[in-house]
């Protein structure tokens, strides 16, 4: 009987229902949120706040947005995907863009710290911007959860031993290597697979994770600044560090 | 007038709850976390509590045992309103209703304004 390779049985981590769990119940959030914000507005002294229930909406929207590309990134040939030269600033600015409306209704400041010194990267654009994004929203909601004295994310790159970790930062220590590594082994079964982070199933971080490991990238915690993150970690490319 | 302490630590859904609960004539605070409950419990005794089970850092579970071992604090009224079906807590119901003295079991998801806002008038009716 002939035996069949190992990686032809085993789904890519993004296929797993895991994953479906863990946004399906993150989901309930923002649908909820939009629910009880509607449902005020028909209450005597009540009022609905449209652009609110808009923002909340727009960025679920967008984070299953980011989930779908992760599916499609995973299930596609490594050889198919585009990867291009990629400027880490430009991905940054974009996803602070995207990030800003959700993190404003959530009393968030974002402060982006790019100067574009690294130069270009080869990487899936898309990719690469929908994992930030994803990041970003489950830390936009969970710093007012923790707490944290300082409501205040930094987008930023910095060099690492392995290339060049582009990611979000915070104030705050809870993100931590091994929160990551208990959060990748619970999510899914667990309801808070990183509790000491975040109050949901944290779906943002696991979608970034499923859409970096799909890119043949990886998601890391990271120190920068006296800050903690979390971030991808792109190589260096040579030949593009000449351009 | 009667004080609310609201622990949600998603910020819009608290921001929800705290505008309705504040329409119908309640004095509310609302914190995030179990420790910041803790703090505004302190500085002025609640009337009533509603409480998230699903925190950043702790389970509401702890928080609830804690909240309960101080004297001043073990008669106030308790609403659970959280994430958590009620059917993951079957076999413990009798520890939720009678040992910490939970007053109402409410599954988030399914719990409109107006249900909420009734179960907290029924637990304790605004002057």
């Amino acid at each position: 009987m002939a035996t069949v390779p190992i990686r032809e049985i085993a789904p890519p981590p993004v296929l797993t229902q895991h994953l479906l769990l863990s946004v399906v119940e993150q989901m309930k959030l923002p649908l909820m949120s939009i629910a009880r914000r509607a449902e005020f507005g028909g209450l005597p002294g009540g009022h609905t706040d449209l652009s609110e229930i808009r923002v909340t909406a727009d960025a679920a929207v967008q984070l299953l947005d980011n989930y779908i590309l992760g599916v499609q990134l995973a299930s596609q040939e490594a050889s198919l995907m585009q990867t291009e030269p990629v400027a880490i600033s430009s991905v940054l600015h974009n996803a602070g863009q995207r990030l800003q409306p959700i993190a404003k209704s959530y009393g968030v400041e974002l402060d982006m710290h790019i100067d574009g010194k690294y130069g270009p990267v080869m990487a899936h654009r898309r990719g690469l911007e929908a994992a930030i994004v994803s990041l970003g929203y489950a830390l936009v909601e969970a710093l007012p959860a923790q707490d944290a004295p300082q409501l205040k994310l930094h987008l930023s790159a910095h060099r690492c031993r392995y290339g060049i970790v582009a990611g979000i930062y915070c104030d705050t220590e809870q993100i931590t290597t091994d929160a990551l590594r208990v959060g990748r082994q619970l999510y899914g079964r667990a309801r808070q697979p990183v509790i000491n982070v975040s109050h949901t199933s944290g779906a943002g971080i696991f979608v970034a994770d499923a859409i970096l490991h799909a890119m043949q990238s990886q998601l890391t915690t990271s120190r920068y600044r006296r800050l903690y993150g979390l971030g991808a970690v792109l190589p260096l490319n040579p030949q593009l560090q000449l351009v | 007038m009667i004080h609310v302490l609201l622990v949600e630590p998603d910020l819009l859904l608290a921001r929800n709850y705290y505008d309705a609960l504040k329409t119908v004539g309640y004095v509310v605070t609302a914190v995030p976390s179990a420790q910041a409950a803790i703090l505004a419990a302190d500085e002025a005794k609640p009337d009533m509590v509603i409480m998230e089970l699903q925190l950043v850092g702790h389970s509401g579970i702890e928080f609830l045992y804690e909240f309960r071992s101080y004297a001043d604090w073990q008669s106030v009224p308790l609403i659970i309103h959280t994430h958590v079906p009620p059917s993951e807590f079957a076999g413990a119901r009798e520890l939720l209703m009678k040992e910490l003295g939970t007053h109402t079991y409410l599954y988030k998801p399914h719990t409109s304004l107006r249900k909420l806002l009734s179960a907290v008038h029924d637990a304790v009716p605004v002057e």
